[in-house]
């Protein structure tokens, strides 16, 4: 049996996934990038190998993507996140009746991407200026509420009245909002209701700008937040498809890709 | 390159200029003095080639023999004796759809009078005069004028309604009749008819044109050209026929050099875009504009649906060039 | 209390080829030239043109008195028919672009901020003097209220006025007008007269260099192609600054190993690589970011719709009558009538150039780029997009500035654009 492996080097997390020849997906990992993205590349990789009981060797192809994509030289190629994620969501979907729009919040980023029938890209926009309506956003007002990240979605539907508005467009100023609405007394279930919706609205205003069609797929690591996931199905109108394992999408992506073209050009394979 | 191709190239490549000058210095020759060889063309030439003009012409301009016509009485003009100029006309059809308007960019003597007088301006180095925009609208509808009058006043001669003395009005004041003789040393026709008062009304009117004829083509190009009932008169007939001006817009980059050299300002040649067949009612297919384009394709001149002479970045740069070196 | 002394440590001069600013124009251009193979061996004039004025600072000679402008509708045949030299000074340097942060509005043009930075530095660069009078024509906003700007400066500043619509006959006639009262303020300036051969002349010089240009425009026709875009923008923009008949010359000789490149049948690039049309806010040197950003990942910039290039070159005067009035207007004409400056009221030229350009170049998908605060081309891109949709061209936006801090973002958004173009590519083959 032959595998195939997608690393996704992103800035605040290190995904690995792992998919065998006939496209099934072996299993996946995650890890934080921390500053020494190639040692903790390739740590991650090895972590994944060894749950799965493989060896390096049974990599055929190895893909990778996302920010740090260029300086993890074991790769056999590299592409841009964009594709990746594409392919992965296209994979993904087809059980679902087919994605057209993807919509995916990452650690300092946040992109819409149309594709076609085929999981061909048509057109993409990105938001990389500012940290706005990113998973960073999420960071900083967890921190600000004393509260975990994972404990932001539950808090999120506690909420007994409407979700506060939260002006500030800039993270760092939203900070000091959200600390003058904690003095004032307010709720932080409201307040986190508020947050969410914030993203949410900036994120459906992105994704307008590529067009939406169902099905809208929304991946990334702050996908995993439930009261996120609601907010933005609120603001788009939609249901969403949203993945057991959101984060790894684009690297599930990737590592489609790398059977793909391994399977398509057998020169591929090593003397 | 093929052998095609290289004729197409030098074709497309020619010094325009010069060959129309010799194309039409031929053509004046042959209507205006090859009638002392013997040439005999017919009466039903759709130029200027002029019936008053007894001994030199090689064919008769057809607008006298329409006028002549068209002036019988009526019983006569729609009796058995009227497919007589139903027949003529036909003949005259015939000529005309082989060059379309190209009678007037390259055969009309007249017009071929008026480009020598704008030679002779540019020597002198005065400017030319062009009309504003508004001025060119409504001017540019006193040929569809003379047309109708071209029609109604020999039919009105015919029904006893005007004075026979009208007799081929438009011959009366059209500058050919006065001009062209001068050629053959004919001065006979620059003169004031007094034997009636029609006759010496329509000889100060034609010693006028005549007048006007001079003063308009000194300041400004092909100045006859624009209130020609002729060119009316062929443009409601140009959809059969076969030279052709069309227009590519995708390759328009609406850069007005074709407006520019028009000799009859015509503003669509570079604005529209759409249109594929360019010829207006004042064009006189004198193809100056094919030759002043830039762009490959972008105009072109067809005889039956075949490319002749097409607009191409090469043509361009060479004739440029020569302007530039001997400012002709 | 014993106060410790202190000294005053003095400036040490440094040559202008140490400096910051030199070591933007070098990166570049060690980029332009050591990263990528196989360039033009008459590329070589060029990379040296702008080692010698970018890097070394070196200065440059010119004929007659020097006449800056800062937009490519300023006649400048009538620059050289008066004996002068006209110099483009649009600038393209981040350390100019700072400068003129100093003291111009956040939101402003990159362009027009360098610009002005660099008109109110102490060293210019390129180092070709002091312009004894730069003509500013009335095309955006922000050239226009460079104009004030400029005369604080101590400059002598002329105001050549530009319509904003180009289809009504009241444009033309002011425009033409607008060029003859230049003629006539070059006059007085320069204490000399126009005549019908001294144009001619001057028309002969910008004719040859225009010709040269097509032809090397024609070459990139070809697919694989002969010459990358990187070095056909750096022909185009030394066109600003260099001698005119050295730069004809230098690119007839380019156009000659062209020539010898399509006969051997040599290729530029892969045969996959997607063919782009770069069009919007003009690459200058040193800014080709996204240019170059382009050809690393594997594309090729074909042909573009800029004023720093094609534009700047591409059209031709046709004059019917070779006298002096009737030359003026002619030249009026072609700097107006196929103008496709996103400043005019209507864009239909624009969108009809770009399509035939996609079309003629075989080009896989275009790249827009816009200048942040460049209000003109922003607003045309839903238009120019729908124009695109329509046909079915790919097309990418990229709203950027002179900051070279948006590389890595670009170039994520630049590969992931090349990789559908490619994809698009093998799905219809």
């Amino acid at each position: 049996m032959k595998y195939f492996a997608g690393i996704d080097v992103g800035s605040t997390a290190i995904k690995v996934a792992v998919v065998n020849e006939d496209g099934e997906i072996a299993g996946v990992h995650v890890t934080a990038s921390g500053s020494l993205f190639h040692k903790n590349s390739t740590e991650a990789l090895n972590t994944l190998l060894g749950k799965l009981n493989l060896k390096r060797e049974h990599v055929r192809y190895l893909i990778a993507t996302g920010y740090g994509r260029k300086l993890f030289k074991e790769a056999d190629d590299s592409i841009s996140e964009i594709t990746a994620n594409a392919i992965g969501a296209f994979e993904t979907g087809k059980a679902y009746g087919g994605v057209r729009t993807i919509i995916n919040i990452g650690g300092q980023d946040s992109k819409a991407i149309q594709i076609d029938n085929t999981g061909n890209v048509v057109n993409f926009v990105m938001n990389d200026k500012c940290a706005a309506g990113t998973g960073r956003f999420l960071d900083v007002a967890a921190r600000n509420m004393d509260l975990d990240l994972e404990e932001l979605g539950d808090c999120h539907f506690q909420a007994t009245t409407a979700p506060l508005n939260i002006n500030s467009t800039c993270t760092v100023f939203a900070e000091s909002e959200i600390i003058g609405l904690l003095a004032k007394g307010h709720g932080k279930p409201e307040i986190i209701a508020g947050i969410h919706y914030s993203i949410a609205s900036r994120t459906v205003r992105l994704a307008k700008r590529v067009g939406i069609e169902d099905r809208v797929y929304f991946d990334g690591g702050p996908a995993l937040n439930k009261g996120l996931v609601a907010a933005i199905q609120d603001e788009l109108g939609r249901e969403l498809v949203v993945p057991e394992y959101p984060q790894t999408t684009t690297a599930f992506g990737a590592a489609m890709l790398a059977r793909n073209e391994f399977m398509a050009d057998q020169t591929l394979e090593p003397a | 390159m093929t052998r095609l191709e290289s004729i197409r190239t030098a074709v497309n490549n020619v010094q325009f200029n010069r060959f129309r000058f010799w194309l039409q210095l031929f053509f004046f020759l042959l209507l205006v003095y090859s009638g002392y060889l013997g040439v005999e063309l017919g009466k039903e030439l759709p130029t200027f080639s002029c019936g008053y003009n007894k001994e030199g012409r090689a064919g008769m301009c057809y607008l006298m023999t329409f006028q002549y016509q068209l002036s019988w009485p009526w019983q006569k003009l729609f009796s058995a004796a009227g497919l007589v100029v139903l027949s003529g006309f036909g003949i005259f059809f015939l000529w005309f759809i082989a060059l379309n308007k190209g009678w007037c960019g390259f055969v009309c003597p007249v017009g071929t009078i008026q480009d020598w007088i704008t030679s002779l301006r540019r020597w002198t180095g005065i400017r030319y005069s062009r009309y504003s925009w508004g001025q060119f609208k409504w001017l540019a509808q006193i040929k569809y004028v003379l047309l109708a009058l071209m029609f109604i006043i020999p039919l009105g001669i015919g029904a006893g309604w005007f004075n026979k003395d009208l007799k081929a009005p438009f011959c009366m004041i059209c500058p050919g009749r006065t001009i062209i003789p001068l050629f053959t040393g004919d001065f006979s026709q620059v003169s004031l008819d007094f034997s009636t008062k029609t006759n010496l009304f329509m000889t100060s009117l034609g010693l006028t044109v005549m007048g006007l004829f001079f003063i308009g083509a000194f300041v400004k190009k092909r100045f006859f050209c624009f209130y020609c009932p002729m060119g009316a008169f062929h443009y409601l007939l140009s959809k059969p026929a076969l030279l052709r001006l069309r227009k590519d817009g995708s390759k328009c980059t609406r850069c007005g050099d074709c407006y520019r050299v028009c000799d009859q300002e015509i503003k669509d040649i570079a604005d529209d875009v759409n249109k594929k067949e360019i010829m207006t009612d004042d064009c006189i297919l004198c193809m100056k504009c094919v030759a002043a384009c830039p762009e490959k394709g972008a105009l072109k001149a067809t005889f039956a649906g075949i490319p002749i002479f097409e607009s191409t970045e090469e043509g361009f740069i060479k004739r440029m060039n020569k302007g530039r070196a001997d400012g002709k | 209390m014993e106060s410790e002394t202190a000294i005053i440590i003095p400036i040490q001069p440094a040559p202008f080829s140490r400096s910051r600013q030199a070591g933007e124009s070098q990166d570049v251009l060690d980029h332009i030239v050591d990263d990528f193979q196989d360039n033009p061996e008459s590329m070589k004039y060029f990379y040296d043109l702008f080692r010698r004025v970018y890097c070394h600072g070196e200065e440059l000679k010119h004929k007659g008195l020097l006449i800056g402008s800062t937009c490519i509708q300023t006649p400048e045949e009538l620059i050289y028919a008066f004996g002068a030299t006209p110099m483009r000074l649009c600038n393209g340097s981040y350390h100019y672009d700072q400068r003129g942060a100093d003291f111009m509005p956040a939101k402003s043009c990159s362009l027009v901020k360098a610009t002005l930075g660099m008109l109110n530095a102490e060293t210019v660069i390129p180092k070709i003097g002091k312009p004894d009078m730069i003509v500013n024509p009335t095309t955006c906003d922000q050239k226009k209220k460079s104009s004030a700007m400029m005369e604080s400066m101590g400059y002598q500043v002329y105001d050549l006025e530009f319509p904003n619509v180009k289809e009504s006959e009241a444009s033309r006639v002011y425009w033409q007008r607008s060029v003859r009262q230049f003629a006539a303020r070059l006059r007085e300036l320069t204490g000399k007269k126009l005549t019908r051969k001294n144009l001619k002349a001057a028309m002969n010089k910008t004719g040859r260099a225009q010709a040269a240009f097509r032809k090397l425009h024609s070459f990139r026709l070809k697919s694989p192609s002969l010459i990358l875009g990187k070095d056909a923008f750096l022909v185009t923009n030394a066109y600003f600054f260099d001698d005119i008949d050295r730069w004809t010359l230098a690119v007839e000789k380019l156009n000659e190993e062209l020539a010898q490149r399509e006969k051997s049948g040599f290729k530029a690039v892969q045969s996959k690589a997607p063919r782009v049309l770069f069009t919007g806010s003009p690459p200058i040197f040193p800014n080709l970011k996204l240019p170059l950003l382009i050809e690393e990942s594997g594309g090729v910039v074909v042909t573009d719709e800029t004023c720093s290039s094609n534009r700047m070159l591409y059209d031709m005067t046709a004059v019917d009558e070779w006298l002096l009035n009737d030359m003026v207007d002619s030249l009026a004409d072609k700097y107006l009538k196929p103008c496709t400056c996103p400043v005019f009221t209507r864009n239909d030229d624009r969108k009809r150039r770009l399509l035939d350009l996609v079309s003629s170049f075989n080009a896989d998908g275009v790249v827009y780029q816009a200048f942040a605060g460049c209000q003109v081309y922003e607003m045309e891109y839903r238009s120019v997009a729908d124009a695109f949709n329509k046909a079915g061209i790919p097309l990418l936006y990229v709203e950027t500035d002179y900051s070279p801090d948006d590389k890595g973002q670009l170039s994520t958004r630049i590969e992931a654009f090349l990789e559908s173009l490619k994809n698009r590519r093998k799905q219809r083959a």
